[in-house]
């Protein structure tokens, strides 16, 4: 009988790929995550240390007010991602259909322009004059524009568009892995279709509904450019509120705070995200 | 053998030697693209290269607003030598030490600037052209010659004006001007001019920040008029748009565009040289001329069509209203927090 080679020849061998990674992470996130921190420690005008813009931004109601309008917006967006992207995901799939490659390639599509492209794109189409709003009026069905950009509507719209791909592709892969067999034992079993659907692959496929949802929700959260062009004047969200006090009222302070705010409910959703998904396999036996 | 043992040093030297000399005759000024670059490099860096045997590396990424987060992350050494930004963020960053202070010495050209405007500045801040707030309007919408602010709450231009969001400058500045028109004045009392604010904010078709969404509902003619710096309105004019633009009589506050150097620029002598060549009289008149704006400098010479529109004469400069930026600065965010009390909510959209 052979020798079994030892596994623990070298026991930190097996470390060593991670150490580039982990160097890259170290110096071009940690160190500037550490020194954003320490900026948000420090008083806007003189830079000693002041606890004013932690303060200041959990009292002023309009910067309370952006959190919640960040948390609702993101929260939509992550909804209408996930429920559009099933469907496709799910065609995607389990279809044998020649279409199948371009269906895939139609829902990717959207990323192979650049966010801002795609922002105008919808500006044209939901603004007063844009190309909805002069149909429906050319139809008759309305006689003024009605309001569709330059509000949150138009920016979870906007976003949706924006992040569709990312959840066609975290619900893609966790309903390929769904073992195909137990679709077909359901329905030689006298199962519907329908029946299917809800009772073997929707629980299966939980960690892909909650990995889209998550992957939609922090993406949205942390968008600037649509917010900025399809939210107008009235809808001010968290990260178009830190470019604000960075390049307009220059209170690096007071930005350093709103982006670690930002960070924190980032982490709270994944994090609760996760746990909501391992009580769902529990609940659903799977 | 002997021979490659000291030829490698040798050329290793001359390359460094050559690569250092190269760097010393060669200066990064940092501003803007489109129209501005192309006037910027014919008139004034292409001059000033020929005069003085110095390469001048123009780099056109990011406005002032941008410029200045760059010097301030990397504490005044951006990689740029000099850079076109607002008095208001040259008050800023000189009071941070983050931008070189200028001598009469080292800039005998500042000398000839006027005092009021330069004072503006502060000693970091080289004034190298005024804009103004305009108010500008579509021709074939609105007839006639136009004179006052009082055109934008004229109940014919009802959802025909645009507006700019706050964290355009021009919203404070509209602010302000409107204050004093109706009574209040630029710092201390700006509630008459929040009051008119609130109006238009109920009538405005909407608030952009950005000038060039702001141009094109108007060129697309959604828009009949607005607020707008004249340097910018010129050229529409210039383009063949039908618009035309006015300084209202009521007085307007001037948009005072400074050349900056960060405090830790590689080659400063050669930055403040290139400052010094802008003040210039010759490249002012090529600058006003050029890039149909005003200087701060009241002995130029340029034509009676530009002079007519431009701020070119101490008299012009009178009639300009002149808050304290450093005091504007430092009451943005109360005027902010007001704005998004009481002019965001009465807006539309």
């Amino acid at each position: 009988m052979p020798a079994v080679p030892s596994r623990r020849r070298f026991p930190l061998g097996g470390y060593a790929p991670l150490v580039p990674p982990f160097a890259v992470l170290m110096l071009f996130f940690a160190v500037p995550m550490g020194m954003m921190i320490g900026i948000s420690f420090q008083d806007s005008d003189t830079g000693a240390f002041s606890l004013d813009s932690y303060h200041r931004f959990f009292t002023e109601d309009l910067l309370v007010a952006g959190i919640i309008r960040t948390l609702v917006m993101s929260g939509l967006v992550a909804l209408s991602v996930t429920v559009m992207a099933y469907p496709v995901a799910y065609f995607l799939a389990r279809s044998t259909s020649r279409w199948r490659s371009v269906i895939f390639a139609l829902a990717i599509a959207p990323e192979l322009a650049g966010v801002v492209l795609r922002t105008y794109g919808w500006l044209i189409i939901l603004e007063d004059g844009g190309f909805i709003n002069d149909f429906l009026i050319w139809l008759g069905l309305i006689s003024a524009p009605l309001p569709l950009a330059k509000n949150l509507f138009g920016v979870v719209v906007g976003l949706t568009h924006v992040i569709l791909p990312f959840g066609v592709l975290a619900l893609l892969t966790s309903i390929q892995g769904i073992d195909r067999n137990l679709e077909k034992s359901a329905q030689i079993l006298g199962a519907s279709r329908l029946a299917v659907l809800r009772h073997i692959v929707l629980p299966l496929s939980v960690p892909g509904i909650v990995s889209s949802l998550l992957i939609a929700f922090t993406m949205a959260a942390s968008a600037y450019a649509t917010p900025a062009l399809l939210g107008g004047s009235r809808f001010k969200v968290l990260a178009t509120m830190i470019y604000e006090q960075i390049m307009f009222y220059i209170n690096w302070p007071l930005a350093a705070v709103m982006a670690i705010v930002l960070l924190i409910l980032m982490l709270a959703f994944s994090y609760a995200g996760s746990k909501v998904e391992s009580r769902l396999h529990k609940k659903l036996h799977v | 053998m002997m021979r490659s043992t000291y030829l490698i040093p040798a050329l290793a030297v001359g390359l460094v030697t050559i690569a250092g000399a190269a760097r010393a005759e060669e200066l990064v000024v940092n501003s803007y693209g489109g129209p501005y670059e192309a006037i910027i490099l014919e008139r004034i860096i292409h001059p000033f290269e020929e005069k003085t045997g110095i390469s001048v590396l123009y780099d056109p990424v990011g406005s002032s607003s941008q410029d200045y987060a760059k010097i301030k992350a990397t504490k005044g050494r951006p990689g740029f030598d000099v850079v076109v930004m607002t008095a208001s963020q040259s008050l800023d960053g000189c009071a941070e030490g983050l931008l070189e202070p200028f001598t009469p010495q080292a800039v005998p050209n500042l000398a000839h600037l006027n005092a009021a405007v330069s004072k503006m500045a502060g000693p970091c801040g080289a004034v190298h052209e005024l804009q103004y707030m305009s108010l500008l309007w579509r021709t074939d919408k609105i007839s006639g010659a136009q004179d006052s602010w009082a055109l934008l709450s004229d109940p014919m231009l009802d959802g025909k004006i645009m507006l700019p969001t706050f964290q355009n400058i021009m919203a404070a500045n509209l602010v302000q001007a409107l204050s004093v028109m109706h009574g209040g004045d630029l710092l201390d009392n700006l509630d008459p001019g929040f009051a008119v604010m609130r109006d238009l904010a109920g009538r405005a078709y909407g608030f952009e920040q950005s000038s060039s969404i702001m141009e094109n509902y108007l060129k697309d003619g959604q828009v009949w008029a607005m607020p707008f710096w004249n340097g910018r309105a010129q050229l529409l004019v210039d383009s063949g748009v039908p618009v035309d633009y006015v300084r209202p009589k009521e007085g307007t506050i001037p948009l005072v565009a400074t050349l900056n150097v960060p405090s830790g620029a590689q080659n400063k002598d050669a930055a403040l040289k290139f400052v010094d060549f802008f003040l210039s009289k010759q490249s002012q008149e090529a600058w006003v001329t050029g890039y149909k704006v005003g200087s701060a400098r009241s002995d130029i010479e340029v034509p009676a069509e530009i002079r007519a529109r431009q701020i070119t004469t101490e008299a012009d400069l009178n009639t300009l209203l002149l808050p304290d930026l450093g005091v504007t600065a430092a009451r943005l965010p109360d005027w902010g927090k007001r704005w998004d009390r009481e002019i965001v909510p009465a807006a539309k959209r």
